[in-house]
């Protein structure tokens, strides 16, 4: 029977035991329906997950996030729509539970309100993919706004044009003082050219792994994250439905049940509808990219990485990646 | 000595269900240490915990609350806990 100090020399049990006892619930919540900009590939206007009537009684919001605190929920990932247009209830969150909000940043939530709440910052590649994708190059206008800012960072989803061309991108974001993640385009509108093929996700996990390297002080990151993500593999396992953890709860019928989030929900803006996941339920989950699922599918299985040093010390990378970009330890 | 013969059984029990659960290998319930942080030496988290307290409740009829989980850190302390839970029902 391995133990954890069989497999780690010191060092690493400490670095283990500073994220051991982290017990996160996290769930996610639409904050609106409304966003800014209608991007091509946004897994929620396509999906239709925008078609319900938005509560607007904030003192109804008040009373849910209360609820989800006693339901057991200490993580709230704010998505949407886009949540900076509603900051009535992103003040009623982040007043009540350690708050995430991911944001386009054309809108710059006011450091005197919430002096340390942490923001993603969504850039999908270079300027020209930007232009294609969502309309206009966000990055000038969301550089201006967080520059800076030590409870920010980028969540850079690259896509299939991109390979080959990260480092512009991460230096445009080292020149501005913030941090960025690295995730993969789902592409969900099936945009032409767009497509992911084999060969560039191999590339692209070369290249992933090169700007780490080049700059582990901007990049939160991991090399087991960018092999997972790029292969959709992890201890010879595809990903997919039946071993996605970030499932809601209550519609997680799965037969034997799969190793998931606690307690995980995904609500909708009129705070009663719940949606299947992290994403869309339209989305096929052989083809699923996102990070976040990848992530969290590699933390729910702890002791599947117990049988080789290696292992347990890329599940440990793995898991204060998750850790460092919400700011539960230190960047 | 009763109340200690008791406490050993419970011990081996709460062993012989952490070893089935999570199908640990190469140990038994006699050679199980119980003092062995299950957090920080044999890596189970929250959702074994969760499976584990499910059998703990329908093998000894208690409620085991979520909130109790951070002290239920070794085997024995699980233990106490199930006496505790036992004791309180009579």
């Amino acid at each position: 029977m391995n133990t954890i100090s069989s497999l780690l020399n010191e060092d690493w049990h400490e670095r283990y035991r500073r994220i051991a006892n982290l017990n996160i619930r996290s769930s996610i919540y639409d904050l609106t329906n409304r966003c800014n900009l209608r991007c091509k590939g946004c897994f929620f206007f396509s999906s239709g997950e925008h078609i319900v009537t938005e509560e607007m009684d904030i003192k109804k919001w008040e009373h849910f996030i209360d609820k989800e605190k006693a339901r057991g929920v200490n993580l709230a990932i704010l998505i949407g729509g886009e949540p900076t247009l509603c900051m009535d209830r992103l003040e009623a969150f982040y007043k009540r539970l350690p708050t995430y909000c991911a944001t386009n940043g054309l809108i710059k939530v006011s450091r005197d309100k919430f002096p340390d709440m942490m923001v993603g910052i969504s850039l999908w590649g270079g300027g020209e993919d930007e232009k294609v994708l969502r309309g206009k190059d966000t990055f000038a206008v969301s550089s201006k706004n967080y520059e800076g800012d030590p409870y920010t960072y980028y969540l850079y989803t690259v896509t299939p044009r991109q390979v080959g061309k990260i480092e512009p991108v991460i230096k445009r974001i080292v020149d501005v003082g913030l941090k960025v993640h690295l995730q993969l385009l789902s592409n969900d509108e099936s945009v032409d050219g767009f497509y992911w093929r084999q060969g560039e996700l191999d590339d692209l996990r070369f290249e992933m792994d090169e700007m780490l390297d080049h700059y582990p002080q901007t990049i939160i990151s991991s090399k087991y994250y960018h092999e997972v993500i790029t292969t959709g593999m992890m201890l010879g396992r595809r990903f997919g439905w039946e071993e996605c953890p970030s499932v809601t709860e209550s519609l997680d019928t799965r037969k034997p049940p799969v190793r998931r989030l606690i307690h995980f929900y995904r609500w909708a803006a009129d705070l009663k509808t719940i949606h299947r996941c992290c994403t869309s339920a339209t989305r096929d989950c052989s083809t699923c990219k996102d990070g976040a699922a990848h992530m969290s599918w590699i933390m729910v299985n702890k002791r599947e990485h117990m049988n080789t040093t290696r292992d347990m010390q890329n599940w440990i990378e793995v898991y204060e990646m998750f850790a460092k970009l919400y700011r539960l330890i230190p960047w | 000595m009763p109340e200690r013969i008791a406490t050993e059984g419970i011990i081996r029990h709460v062993a012989e269900i952490i070893i089935g659960e999570l199908k640990l290998e190469d140990v038994t319930p006699d050679t199980f240490n119980p003092d062995m942080d299950l957090v920080d030496e044999l890596g189970i988290d929250s959702m074994d915990l969760a499976t584990i307290a499910l059998v703990l409740q329908d093998e000894y009829k208690i409620v085991i609350d979520e909130d109790d989980y951070p002290k239920l850190k070794t085997v024995r302390f699980i233990c106490e806990y199930i006496e505790e839970k036992l004791a309180a029902k009579c």
